[in-house]
């Protein structure tokens, strides 16, 4: 039976800052017990299984890294409507993805959740390595707690 | 044809991944026609040296999202040939089945979501739902069935949880098994649906052909239509295979001008990889609703038009959910047993091969005695198919040059895309701007 809310957590842990949002998921993990209607996912660079795991989902919030022009470190919540991708894609391969043009399919098909939140993560390194950088290491409790707060309002409307 | 012509085609995204088509026409003379891929995703073996056999499975399972089952079972496989450890029968049925799902997963989203946009004539999948709503959603059903399999074998969908060194950390229960089973039974109206859609725009697939090498695995004992077990064969090889531990006298990496990934060759210049490189070499031992398949396209052995991969692949899904039930039947009959799992480290070397759903993979590591990885290698796939992509181009575009230009850069892209090559998966980051 799948939950009312769902925390995706994307990325590559080995790619440094590109795992951030994998590794923040699987730390909220740690405190399920707090939130019974959420399940906690680490998806990692599994792109286009998005779509099976939003369906049936009454609420999503992703946590990703993002390039969004800020200072590295910063974190930024957003909804699909206030963004637009940059990204370039080839289409080429299945192995690109770009999760708006994945929530655009979802909704598309009509198996879209009605509320999609995404934390964008702006890097400060992506490189291969199996460590965050200090930036984002030296933020990433603030992380954590800053999508708790967002997962205790959520789930206190009686999802 | 064409006087001047330029088309560049290019991937600029991140970091560590793109493939760029380039063709130039001076005066009406071909200057150049290369398949770039300035790339070489080698940093992982970097990242395993120095670490414990038992962190080797969770580190590649990252190299790739689509493959992570595939990378998971090669390297395992390689850690298993290392530390000299055996599997049980059980063991292997059950990491046979974790890897058909992720076949049936790739397979379907590379027919569906890849592949199916051009034979519409359509950029991508998006604006194909309103003009085939009902086979997009076909592909979304059959994707989401391969996605839960994969779920129930591996732990999870992608970068597998359960595999470990001599076994698995976790197996499914006989009712859950059961449950498959019945869902790929029921599954099958579904795989015939997207057969039928593919094959009434088939007469869009380019008619093309290339004699080409085609290397795959081969399974003689018992004779299997085989993507985990067997040795190394080509149409080249007079039926023969080498053993896995012979893969670099097949690979024969070389560096080439055009590219930072190295390129392969075995017997030729070039040699294919991948779904239709298996059908070459096994076609016969396809199952019965995947010859059935085949047939219905027309698709037979020694097909050298590699735009026929999609086919092959779409052929491929048919056998793969037809000898998945009868192999649940095989485990239900034996009745499934909690195993123990023991492995301790010992100085060794050891290769793992299997086939990802874009082709041969290979894996390789030397671990000291206190089980320490000191050397890795790995070839991906889509390394292995660069110089048969340029080869191909090759041959396609004098045939073509009187075309337009756009038929000629979508017929490259095509071409690209039914490789389906892996040239940009370890990073997905979100690159966004703020409109509101």
């Amino acid at each position: 039976m799948k939950k009312a809310v769902i925390v995706i957590g994307l990325g590559n842990t080995i790619m440094s800052d590109e795992g951030i949002g994998v590794r923040v998921a699987q730390q909220l993990s740690s405190f399920s017990a707090e939130f019974p209607q959420v399940s906690f996912v680490d998806a990692g660079t599994g792109g286009m299984s998005i779509l099976h795991l939003i369906s049936g989902i009454d609420k999503a919030i992703f946590v990703d890294c993002a390039k969004m022009g800020q200072q590295p470190g910063t974190i930024r919540k957003f909804t699909p409507q206030e963004i637009k991708t940059t990204k370039v894609l080839a289409h080429q391969s299945l192995h690109e993805a770009d999760l708006i043009k994945i929530i655009d399919l979802a909704k598309q098909l009509d198996q879209c959740p009605a509320e999609i939140t995404i934390f964008g993560i702006e890097p400060q390194t992506v490189e291969p390595g199996c460590e965050l950088s200090e930036t984002l290491a030296g933020r990433f409790d603030e992380y954590v707690t800053m999508i708790r707060q967002e997962l205790a309002k959520t789930t206190s409307g009686g999802l | 044809m064409h006087k001047n012509m330029n088309i560049n085609v290019h991937h600029v995204t991140r970091v560590e991944g793109h493939g760029n088509i380039v063709v130039n026409v001076n005066n009406g003379k071909i200057e150049k026609l290369q398949w770039q891929v300035p790339e070489a995703p080698r940093f992982f073996e970097a990242m395993v040296r120095g670490r414990s056999y038992q962190d080797i499975q969770t580190i590649v399972s990252r190299i790739c999202g689509i493959c992570s089952i595939t990378h998971s079972l090669a390297s395992t496989k390689a850690v298993e040939s290392a530390l000299g450890l055996k599997v049980s029968e059980q063991t292997d049925k059950l990491r046979i089945l974790m890897h058909y799902s992720e076949q049936l997963q790739s397979h379907t989203l590379h027919v569906g979501y890849l592949a199916a946009p051009d034979f519409f004539g359509e950029p991508s999948v998006v604006p194909l739902v309103p003009k085939a709503t009902d086979a997009v959603k076909t592909i979304v059903r059959a994707h989401r069935i391969a996605n839960d399999w994969s779920d129930l074998l591996a732990g999870r969908t992608t970068h597998p949880v359960t595999l470990i060194p001599g076994g698995l950390t976790r197996i499914p229960t006989e009712q859950q098994l059961r449950q498959l089973q019945k869902t790929l039974k029921d599954a099958v109206p579904d795989l015939k649906a997207i057969a039928g859609v593919v094959l009434s725009v088939a007469g869009n697939i380019p008619k093309f052909e290339r004699d080409t090498e085609y290397v795959s695995l081969k399974q003689t004992k018992p004779p299997t239509y085989t993507f985990y077990h067997g040795g190394i064969t080509s149409n080249d090889n007079k039926g023969a295979a080498l053993p896995i531990e012979k893969w670099h006298d097949v690979t024969n990496e070389y560096v080439v001008e055009q590219s930072t990934a190295k390129w392969t060759k075995w017997h030729r210049d070039s040699y294919a990889v991948g779904a239709l490189a298996r059908f070459n070499n096994n076609a016969e031992l396809l199952s019965p609703m995947g010859k059935d398949a085949a047939n219905m396209f027309g698709l037979k052995k020694g097909c050298c038009n590699p735009y026929m991969n999609t086919v092959a692949q779409l052929v491929e899904c048919f056998h793969i959910v037809e000898t998945s039930i009868a192999l649940i039947d095989e485990l239900l009959t034996k009745g499934l047993k909690q195993e123990k799992v023991i492995s301790s480290p010992k100085a060794g070397k050891g290769s793992g091969c299997v086939e990802a759903p874009r082709g041969i993979l290979f894996h390789e590591y030397e671990f000291d005695k206190n089980g320490l990885c000191t050397a890795a290698d790995i070839c991906i796939p889509t390394n292995q198919n660069h110089a048969s992509m340029q080869k191909d181009f090759e041959k396609l575009v004098p045939e073509i040059i009187n075309e337009s230009e756009d038929s000629i850069r979508l017929k490259l892209e095509m071409l690209v895309r039914s490789y389906d090559p892996c040239i940009s998966c370890s990073t997905h980051m979100l690159n966004v701007e703020f409109v509101k």
